[in-house]
C-alpha cells in the first residue's frame, strides 16, 4: 500500500515537480545562505585563523579581533612575569596601503611577527621561507597578495619583488597561503621590527601579545591570571573567536539580513510544498475517501500521507542540498563569497524541511480523518 | 407482488443478509435539517441480487451508506450477516467493512495514476496481503472480468466499460460477502450495462453473498431478484419480481 502512495504522488507530474521545486528552493535558500552567513562569521575569525596562538591579551575594552587598541611595549614583559606564563611575544595588526608599480593603491593587512620566535607565522609557506624575514625589508604576502599587487606588472609578483608601503620599500621573500579575513585584503608579513618601520607612526603600536602556558597550566586558568594581575584583556583562542562572532551579531546587520533571507527559504518552502500538498490531497480526496470505505484505517490512511509527504521532503531536501554543495564548492574555488557547510546546516535545514513536511501533511491528514466515506456515493 | 412492510422489529431470519430497523437519518440542523431516512425497515436476502429504487432524493443512497456503514445514523439497529453495525465502535465498522463488503460506485472511483492492477490489489493490501500474492489473485480476477492483457493500462487508457469492469474486480477480489454498488451502469452503455448486471448476478449465486444496488437505470431492473422501492426517505414497498415495479415515480 505504501508504494501505491508513493505512486501515487509521483505520477501525478505537475503536483510532484511544483513540491518538489518548492522543497528544493527551500533547502537551497536555507543552506546556501546559512552557508554563506557562516562563511562570513569564519572570515571575521581570520586573524586568529592566520596567526595562531593560545592566548590573546589585548586592551580590556577590545572585544574582537579585528578591532585593536594599541598596548604599551612595556605590557609585555608583565604579561611574562605572570605565573603560568611559557612565553609571552608581541605582534603588530594594522591596515596599510601598498602602491603598486603603476602607481595605485591596494589596502593590505600588516602582520608584525616577533623577530626571534616568529610565533603567529603563517602556517603554509607556499615559496621561500619563513626566516627571510629576517633580512632587511623583507615580507612574506600571501597569494591574495600576489594576485593583488600583481597589477601593471608583466609577471605576478614573487620573491625579488619590491612595492611599497608608507613609502618605504618591501621586498618579497617568500609566498604563503592564508586564510581569508572579513575585510577581503591580502595578509603582508614582517617581523615585528620591520613592521614598526613601514607603519605610521603613533604613540603606542602593540595590538597583540600572543602567549603560551607553561605545562601543567591550562589556558583558562592562564588566562584568568593574566587578566587578574595585569587589568589586561586575555582571550583563549576559541574564546576570542566567539567573542569576535558575539560582536558581529551585535554590532551589524548581517545575521538580520541573512536571518530574513532564511526565513524567507523557510516561508516560500511552507507556502508552496504546504499549498501544493494540500492541493493534492483535495484533488485526491475522492480516492482517500474510496480507500476509507474500502476499510482503510485513518491510521493507515495517516501512515500513507506522512509517507507521501516526507518521501518528497526527502527528495527536495537530497537535490537542494546538492546544489547548495555544487554551488559553495564554486564559491569556494573563486574564494568568493564566503561558504561553509558546517554539519550543523544540512541538519537544521533537515529540520526545517521535515517541519514544512509535517505541516503540509497534518493540513491534508486533518482533511481525510473529517472525511466520511460515504462522501463516494455523492455524485 | 408487493410485499408487506413489517410492522415491528424482528430478529434476523438465517437466510437475512442485510437487517435494518428504524433507521433514522437528518442532515444538517434546526430549520437547515433534513431527515433523509424515516424510520426505514429493509431486509436483503443472502444469494439475491436486490435493487434499491426511487425518485431521486427519496434517500436510496443514504440508505446505500448507512447499510455500508459509511454512514452513521441517528437511531435503529443495522446488522450485516449478524454483525450489529449500531453497537460496533467505528474502528471495528472499518475492519467489518475492510473484510466483508466491496463497493462499485457510480463514478467508478479509481485511482488515475494506478495501473489497473494496482487499482485491483487495493483491498487485498489494505486487509494485509503481500504484494505479490495480492497482485496474483488481482491478475486472476481481471482475467475473469476479461481485462486479461490490460493489467498495466491506467483507467484513461480503458474505456468506460472497461474502467468499470476493473473497479468490479477491485470490489470482488477479497471476495466481500456483501457488495454495494451505487449506479453502477449509470455510466455505460447498453451492452456494457447488462455484461456488468450478469456478473453481479453471478455474484449473488454465490453461497452467502449479496448484493445491493442502487439504481435510477430501468434498462437493468429486470437483473434484480426483488426490488425495493423507496419514497420520501421510507421504504414504500417491496416487489419479489421487477414485473410489479412499474417506475411511475421516476
Amino acid at each position: 500500500m505504501y508504494r501505491l502512495a508513493l505512486k501515487m504522488l509521483f505520477a501525478d507530474r505537475g503536483k510532484y515537480v511544483m513540491l518538489l521545486s518548492g522543497l528544493v528552493f527551500a533547502t537551497l535558500l536555507m543552506t546556501q545562505q546559512a552557508g554563506v552567513f557562516v562563511g562570513i562569521l569564519e572570515w571575521t575569525k581570520g586573524n586568529l585563523k592566520n596567526m595562531r596562538a593560545p592566548i590573546w591579551v589585548v586592551d580590556p575594552k577590545v572585544e574582537q579581533v579585528n578591532e585593536v587598541k594599541a598596548l604599551r611595549d612595556t605590557d609585555v614583559t608583565r604579561v611574562r612575569s605572570v605565573p603560568g606564563v611559557a612565553w609571552a611575544v608581541p605582534m603588530y595588526w594594522g591596515i596599510l596601503q601598498a602602491r603598486l608599480i603603476d602607481g595605485t593603491f591596494k589596502p593590505v593587512q600588516l602582520v608584525g611577527l616577533d623577530n626571534a620566535t616568529m610565533v603567529g607565522r603563517p602556517s603554509r609557506m607556499v615559496a621561500g621561507r619563513i626566516e627571510d624575514l629576517r633580512l632587511p625589508n623583507a615580507v612574506v604576502i600571501d597569494e591574495l597578495a600576489v594576485e593583488r599587487l600583481s597589477r601593471g606588472r608583466p609577471h605576478p609578483i614573487g620573491i625579488g619583488d619590491i612595492f611599497e608601503m608608507n613609502d618605504k620599500e618591501a621586498r618579497i621573500v617568500g609566498v604563503c597561503r592564508t586564510e581569508k579575513s572579513f575585510f577581503g585584503y591580502p595578509y603582508i608579513f614582517a617581523t615585528y621590527d620591520q613592521a614598526l618601520q613601514f607603519a605610521p607612526k603613533v604613540r603606542k603600536m602593540l595590538s597583540y601579545i600572543l602567549v603560551a602556558p607553561k605545562e601543567g597550566r591550562t589556558i583558562e586558568e592562564v588566562a584568568a591570571h593574566i587578566r587578574s594581575t595585569t587589568g589586561l584583556m586575555a582571550y583563549s583562542e576559541e574564546h576570542f573567536g566567539i567573542s569576535t562572532v558575539r560582536w558581529f551579531f551585535r554590532n551589524t546587520g548581517i545575521p538580520t539580513s541573512f536571518g530574513m533571507t532564511i526565513a524567507l527559504g523557510f516561508i516560500v518552502g511552507v507556502a508552496v510544498a504546504g499549498q501544493t500538498f494540500y492541493a493534492f490531497i483535495l484533488e485526491n480526496l475522492r480516492h482517500f475517501g474510496a480507500l476509507k470505505a474500502m476499510g482503510a484505517s485513518d491510521g493507515l490512511l495517516t501512515r500513507l500521507v506522512l509517507l507521501q509527504a516526507f518521501a518528497v521532503g526527502a527528495i527536495g531536501y537530497g537535490i537542494g542540498l546538492g546544489v547548495t554543495v555544487l554551488i559553495g564548492s564554486l564559491f569556494l574555488r573563486k574564494g568568493m563569497p564566503p561558504f561553509s557547510l558546517p554539519w550543523f546546516i544540512p541538519v537544521a535545514t533537515l529540520g526545517a524541511i521535515l517541519f514544512i513536511c509535517a505541516i503540509a501533511a497534518a493540513f491534508g491528514i486533518r482533511k481525510i480523518r473529517q472525511l466520511e466515506p460515504a462522501i463516494v456515493f455523492r455524485g | 407482488m408487493a410485499e408487506a412492510l413489517p410492522s415491528s422489529p424482528l430478529a434476523p431470519a438465517a437466510d437475512i443478509a442485510v437487517h435494518v430497523r428504524g433507521v433514522d437519518k437528518t442532515f444538517g440542523r434546526g430549520e437547515a435539517a433534513v431527515q433523509a431516512l424515516k424510520g426505514v425497515h429493509f431486509d436483503a436476502r443472502q444469494g439475491e441480487l436486490l435493487m434499491i429504487v426511487g425518485p431521486s432524493g427519496c434517500g436510496k443512497t443514504t440508505l446505500l451508506s448507512v447499510i455500508a456503514g459509511t454512514l452513521e445514523f441517528d437511531t435503529g439497529e443495522v446488522d450485516v450477516f449478524g454483525s450489529a453495525l449500531h453497537d460496533l465502535p467505528p474502528s471495528e465498522i472499518t475492519a467489518f467493512r475492510r473484510r466483508n463488503i466491496g463497493f462499485i460506485f457510480q463514478s467508478f472511483n479509481l485511482v488515475p495514476t494506478l495501473n489497473a492492477l494496482e487499482n485491483v490489489s487495493i483491498p487485498l493490501l489494505i486487509n494485509g496481503l503481500g504484494r505479490k500474492a495480492a497482485e496474483s489473485r488481482s491478475c486472476q480476477m481481471l482475467e475473469k472480468v476479461g481485462l486479461a492483457g490490460r493489467e498495466r493500462d491506467t483507467p484513461l487508457q480503458l474505456s468506460g466499460g472497461q474502467q468499470q469492469r476493473v473497479a468490479i474486480a477491485r470490489a470482488l477480489v477479497h471476495e466481500p460477502r456483501l457488495v454495494i454498488c451505487d449506479e453502477p451502469t449509470s455510466a455505460l452503455d447498453r451492452d456494457n450495462g447488462r455484461r456488468v448486471m450478469e456478473l453481479m448476478r453471478e455474484v449473488a449465486r454465490a453461497p452467502g453473498r449479496c448484493v445491493i444496488v442502487v439504481t435510477h437505470d430501468n434498462r437493468i431492473f429486470k437483473f434484480a431478484d426483488r426490488m425495493t422501492e423507496m419514497d420520501d426517505g421510507r421504504v414504500a414497498r417491496v416487489h419479489d419480481t421487477h414485473e410489479t415495479y412499474d417506475g411511475s415515480h421516476h
